[in-house]
């Protein structure tokens, strides 16, 4: 579970243009990104698309096929019940991706707002807001989830809420540094020197600035996600069975690691997998605003 | 100095005095109030209104608030709810595994990263980018395991499989050989994932400095490569490295809960995932402020560690 | 070639260096065939643009260059041994040992966390073969012959506890403490302000001079070429272009690049004031192989030739050598050309126009937040009671050392901070020109939103008349309309200086603040965009602030110069006047630390660089700011304080001696 610290690309570096064609093709055309892209697409498609595949439902048990090892039927094996492995995953991978991109959308969004205001009107806003951050980065992140999820009780949006309050702070200190070394820049001064509003500064000057370094924290913000959604179910402290979250594929699988090795060891390669490929994407995104990173 | 470790304690305070409030409030949030949280549906409604009473939860909330702060300023935790037994001496009797577990990471850690990182920037800073391009990658996958998946697959090999090691047995500090043998599978999960970060930090600091102009005033003096590395670019890099041994703690605290869980070692996580079944929210809401307090005070240290060893620093 | 070759050999003979640096996108030729050499006590600059290959070449003679950089090919003969067919091991016995090498940036050149001793005796003891203590006693005089005051005390510090003209002190001490037979002085001045480079570079003449090393010096300043060297390289495009002994070169340069260069540099004298010559275009792409003479497509004299075959260097006579197909290169053209630059016009008479800057007792004073509530905070006194005057269509040059507050003073006529104290009054409206052509536009807006800008937010105009208006200014700055639509990353550095200024006279302001404006650029460059500015003054008739510590330039493109020291002005008056007949002892001392681009008068200057450094702001002297450096200071100076007062007609200075 990585540190989210993500360097800011100097000034002449962040000129990289989401909105730009030319900017797609150069994100595009990075061997990173396509290596991330070449495990994710698949995934994604496999997941969209498992209802019509030609493998029983997650939750579909089969008393004939009990604690099956991997074969050409089932591609994962089976559990105890005679559940498709396969299946599950898949129907867990969905769950862990809706968690990855809730939480990463929701610390981004907050994250990005807090943490400009703080950044840009500084004074009294940032020190409480520099204050509340530094109390919840005292808390290991899984253990404040734990906190919070003792509270808020288990399921998908109290795991979602409870990941994202300890991502929020790193958001909020990340865009916040962020905003500071743009406001010196020069072309900040330039217009002030015609009276331009702060919103003006702010929508026009400071934030679009901010959000390719923002990106790349969010695609890592991801995989952290999933990789703690998973411990969370893990623990029993997640999403519940007999929802097929990764984490409770793994946590099944625990009890009968001796007689079914397969049972948690392929979701884990699985989780392993896309945590990599969110890894090299957001890799691949710096590297392109950052040629000098590349070394 | 003083001026500093000064003006350090008092953000130290007042982030644990965030923490306690934090921790305190949003406990009590819970929907109804612990006691009925815990007791479920077994106690009649006298019966629940009398432990109220001895626990104080029929007091104004900010009494209770102010009662609780002046218990934790003794070092009094309270009392387990379920068993009776004062939490203090739980989290004595069960710090030593934990803290065995966490140095023993930290030295085996520190043991392969630090080598590691430093070789990986040395080979990227003379191009040799497939040596670098081997250990960054294998850092980058080690880092991304779930440690609870890691300690399943080291469990199924060298404990079911080859039987290297045993997977349950007492673990009593009276018994150091019993100890070793079974931390010895967590330490090796935690520190893969440790060993990551760290040779990746390690990496990227030496690299930072070997680019800087006063290596290369090293070298125009004639000193030799290896001269380089250790007089100027390890030490010059140790000070950053310093300092993400000391957050990257919070994740080794992470990881302790989870393999204590698997491992089935009787350190403070397995207390804290055992009061979350119970619903022993005492219990939680104590361990959890520990948590935070042991990580505040680490990054403390290494702040100032940073500090002393730093000739730039002034105070 | 022979006929260069002196009959005893030479110190470090150089042929035909290949330097190239692998990147991914291609290799870049850095360096492409230099030969050279250098006798015994010789200090031969290399003179060229950032890009053209000098600090590689530098670097490549001791291997001292980073990935991906590579000596390819060549022969670097140290007193008969090549160097470039050493191993690792055995070129770690010459280098410190006899070379000794200079880098340009001393607040990174020292290893931050290690005390100088721990830097200095070690290679001492190796080298030389001395004991820990004769190591630390020879350490602690070289400290003392490079002026570290209290040396026996100060080895011990740590590089951070002294300022920068210390510690490129420290760098020379090191450089030099083997008793290198050559020293590779790789811009050593440039990081400096103007009064510790002079300091720095008599320095480095004495001490060569007196242990008789050999020298390399690279520079892209002509002034310091013409003070300091016996010969000169001019390097274009990875090559020498031309070679020869100081003097020649710069009387009868026969190379186009270097006649070029040396007309781009305003001056001196200002009788006659004319535009400066200017190089077209821009460097070749060193990833792209060239054809014939890289100079060719900035070249007036240019022919077939050119485009065919590269020039070698060739003998002219005297030891001077040049690469060029002709002759004199662009010979009696260049003067030619010269001629038909017209004069300007002088400045139209002054007192007739309105006034539309006038800052009165001006002051700004930055408290530090204090590390204890109870403490009192230091304060810094930036600017500390000035007050300027400037009229329609005036240029005002402000110059002084860094730290004197200049960059203080503009950002407050801008508006952007807050004065302290005193008043400004603007008649009309105040705009910016930055230093740092890299970070002055939004890297996400294009050009035509850049200059639109100011009167997007002002509410000028309708969309069309908006375009017509940036179109007009393009046309204003010399940039042609389709580059409307890019991307300030896809611009040169000149080109982008050109969009700042645009975007500054977008609103027609009465008065446009230029801070550092030309610091970044490269010498041919410079001189278009000084140029560009002296017509804008001329038709748009709006005033300039000009700041800068480059005194040649300043002097060059105002009408009044404010000499700045400690926050304060210490002299006042038209620029001519101020430069070729200084009053206060400051600005004296200034003037004579810029080195000026003629050996000749050089040569004749006496040269007596201004001693010790700018005392901190945090805690001023009670009496004259100046008192503690003047070399006419009386105790009267430092217990009572001088203001501006009337010096001549029209001139004003705060010195109780100047007359």
């Amino acid at each position: 579970m990585a540190l989210i610290s993500i360097p800011l690309p100097a000034h002449r570096s962040i000129q990289f243009n989401f909105s730009s064609l030319n900017g797609t093709i150069r994100l595009l055309s990075n061997r990173r990104v396509q290596l991330a892209l070449m495990i994710l697409v698949p995934i994604l498609l496999l997941t969209v698309f498992r209802p019509f595949l030609p493998i029983p439902g997650p939750l579909e048990t089969n008393l004939r096929a009990m604690t099956k090892p991997p074969s050409f039927v089932h591609l994962f094996g089976t559990d105890r019940m005679g559940r498709d492995i396969l299946s599950r995953t898949l129907a867990g991978v969905q769950i862990s991706m809706f968690v990855g991109f809730a939480v990463a959308l929701l610390s981004l969004t907050v994250g990005l707002v807090m943490g400009t205001l703080a950044g840009f009107f500084g004074g009294v806003i940032d020190r409480v807001m520099m204050t509340i951050t530094d109390i919840f980065l005292a808390f290991p992140s899984l253990l404040l989830a734990i906190g919070l999820v003792s509270v808020m009780g288990t399921g998908m949006l109290p795991v979602v809420l409870a990941i994202s309050l300890s991502d929020v702070p790193r958001f909020i200190r990340l865009q916040r540094s962020l905003v500071l070394s743009l406001r010196s820049r020069a072309y900040i001064d330039a217009a002030r020197t015609v009276k331009a509003s702060q919103m003006w500064l702010m929508t026009r000057h400071i934030v679009p600035n901010t959000l390719a370094p923002l990106l790349v924290a969010a695609s890592i913000a991801a995989a952290n996600a999933i990789l703690v959604e998973a411990g969370l179910s893990f623990l029993g402290l997640g999403i519940m069975p007999p929802a097929p979250s990764l984490g409770n594929l793994i946590r099944d699988g625990q009890t009968y690691l001796e007689q079914a090795w397969w049972i948690s060891t392929l979701p884990g390669a699985v989780i392993l997998l896309i945590a990599i490929s969110l890894h090299f994407l957001s890799d691949g995104i710096r590297q392109v605003l950052d040629p000098r990173s590349r070394k | 100095m003083l001026t500093y470790s000064f003006k350090r304690l008092v953000q130290l305070f007042v982030t644990v005095l965030g923490v306690v409030t934090l921790v305190f409030f949003t406990m009590r949030l819970i929907p109804g109030d612990p006691i009925s949280a815990m007791a479920g549906d077994n106690l009649s409604g006298a019966a629940l209104d009398q432990m109220r009473g001895q626990m104080g939860l029929n007091d104004p909330l900010p009494v209770q608030y102010l009662t609780y702060l002046g218990r934790l300023a003794v070092l009094d935790f309270g009392t387990t709810v379920t068993t009776k037994l004062p939490i203090v001496g739980l989290i004595l009797g069960a710090l030593p595994v934990t803290v065995s577990i966490a140095l023993g990471t930290i030295f085996l850690t520190v043991l392969i990263s630090i080598p590691l990182g430093t070789l990986a920037a040395y080979m990227a800073h003379k191009g040799n980018r497939m040596l670098d391009n081997i250990i960054t990658g294998v850092a980058m996958v080690l880092d991304l395991m779930p440690p609870f998946w890691t300690s399943l697959v080291c469990l199924l090999i060298f404990s079911l499989t080859l039987g290297w090691f045993p997977a349950s047995g007492t673990v009593s500090l009276d018994d150091p050989a019993m100890l070793l043998r079974r931390i010895a599978l967590p330490v090796l999960v935690l520190s893969m994932a440790q060993i990551a970060t760290l040779a990746r930090i390690t990496r990227t600091s030496v690299l930072e400095v070997l680019n800087e102009d006063y290596v290369r005033t090293a070298r125009s003096m004639g000193w030799s490569e290896l001269h380089v590395l250790f007089r100027h670019a390890l030490k010059n890099a140790a000070l950053p490295i310093v300092t993400v041994i000391g957050l990257s703690f919070g994740n080794l605290l992470n990881g302790t809960v989870i393999v204590e869980f698997i491992f089935t070692l009787p350190g403070i996580g397995n207390l804290l995932v055992g009061g979350m079944n119970s619903r022993d929210y005492q219990m939680v809401q104590t361990l959890i402020v520990f948590y935070a307090m042991i990580f505040v005070a680490i990054n403390f240290t290494t702040d100032l560690i940073y500090r002393v060893f730093d000739p730039r620093v002034q105070f | 070639m022979n006929e260069l070759r002196p009959i005893r050999s030479a110190l470090l003979d150089v042929r035909n260096l290949h330097t190239h640096f692998l990147t991914d996108k291609g290799t870049v030729k850095a360096v492409n065939g230099v030969s050279f050499q250098i006798n015994q006590g010789e200090r031969v600059a290399i003179v060229g643009e950032s890009g053209s290959g000098k600090s590689a070449m530098a670097m490549s003679l001791l291997r001292l260059l980073a990935y991906p950089g590579k000596v390819v090919s060549g022969e670097i003969n140290l007193e008969g041994r090549d160097l470039n067919r050493l191993s690792e091991r055995q070129l770690n016995e010459v280098r410190g040992r006899l070379v000794g090498t200079i880098f340009q940036d001393p607040m990174s050149s020292l290893d931050p966390v290690m005390r100088i001793s721990n830097q200095m005796i070690p290679p001492i003891m190796r080298h030389l073969g001395l004991s820990r203590e004769k190591a630390r006693a020879e350490a602690i005089s070289w400290l003392d012959r490079v002026g570290i005051p209290d040396a026996a005390r100060r080895i011990e510090s740590y590089p951070f506890e002294m300022s920068g003209g210390m510690r490129q002190r420290v760098m020379i001490a090191m450089a030099l403490s083997c008793r290198p037979r050559l020293v590779i002085a790789d811009e050593p001045t440039t990081a400096l302000d103007v009064t510790i480079q002079a300091q720095i570079v008599e320095l480095l003449k004495e001490l060569t001079a007196e242990t008789g090393a050999a020298m390399i010096f690279i520079t892209h300043d002509l002034g310091l070429v013409a003070r300091f060297a016996h010969k000169v390289g001019v390097m274009y495009a990875g090559k020498l272009v031309e070679f020869g002994p100081v003097k020649d070169i710069f009387a009868r340069p026969r190379h186009p690049y270097t006649q070029s260069l040396l007309d781009t540099i305003p001056p001196v004298d200002q009788l006659e004031r004319r535009r400066l010559a200017q190089i077209p275009g821009f460097p070749p792409d060193m990833k792209l192989p060239v054809t014939g003479c890289a100079f060719k497509d900035r070249c007036a004299g240019a022919h077939r030739r050119c485009f065919e075959v590269a020039p070698e260097l060739e003998p002219r006579g005297h030891g001077h050598a040049a690469a060029c197909w002709l002759p004199e290169g662009l010979g009696a053209g260049r003067q030619m050309e010269r001629a038909l630059i017209p004069p300007m016009e002088p400045a139209a008479d002054a007192g007739e126009d309105r006034v539309v800057v006038e800052i009165n007792n001006l002051h700004k004073h930055f408290t530090t937040r204090s590390s204890l509530p109870w403490r009192k905070p230091p304060t810094v006194r930036a600017v500390n009671g000035i007050s300027l005057r400037i009229r329609k269509g005036e240029t005002l040059g402000i110059v002084g050392e860094s730290g004197c507050g200049k960059s203080t003073v503009a950002r407050l006529l801008l508006g952007l901070d807050p004065a302290t104290s005193g008043d400004i009054f603007i008649d009309g409206m105040a705009q910016m020109v930055f230093q740092d052509p890299s970070s002055s536009f939004n890297p996400k807006m294009t050009l035509f939103n850049i200059i639109q800008e100011p009167l997007v937010v002002t509410g000028w105009g309708t969309k069309a008349e908006r375009e017509t208006r940036v179109r007009e200014l393009l046309g204003q700055v010399g940039l042609d309309e389709s580059y409307m639509h890019r991307y300030p990353s896809q611009l040169s550095g000149g080109q982008r200086q050109r969009i700042a200024i645009a975007r500054a006279l977008a609103l027609k302001p009465s008065v446009v603040v230029a801070d550092e404006p030309t610091s970044a650029l490269d010498v041919s460059v410079r001189a278009q965009i000084i140029n560009l500015l002296v017509d804008l003054k001329q038709k748009l008739r709006v005033s300039f602030v000009f700041i800068s510590h480059d005194l040649l330039t300043v002097s060059y493109i105002s009408d009044k110069i404010a000499v700045m020291y400690l926050g304060e002005v210490v002299e006042y008056g038209p620029a001519d006047e101020v430069f070729n007949n200084p009053a206060h002892p400051y600005t004296q001392a200034l003037i004579s630390a810029v080195p000026i681009p003629d050996p000749e008068a050089e040569e004749a200057r006496i040269q007596k660089p201004l001693s010790g450094e700018l005392p901190s702001p945090l805690n001023l002297p009670v009496g004259c700011s100046f008192a503690s450096r003047c070399p006419k200071a009386t105790d009267y100076c430092r217990t009572h304080k001088m203001v501006l007062k009337p010096y001549s007609k029209t001139r004003e200075t705060a010195c109780h001696y100047a007359s």
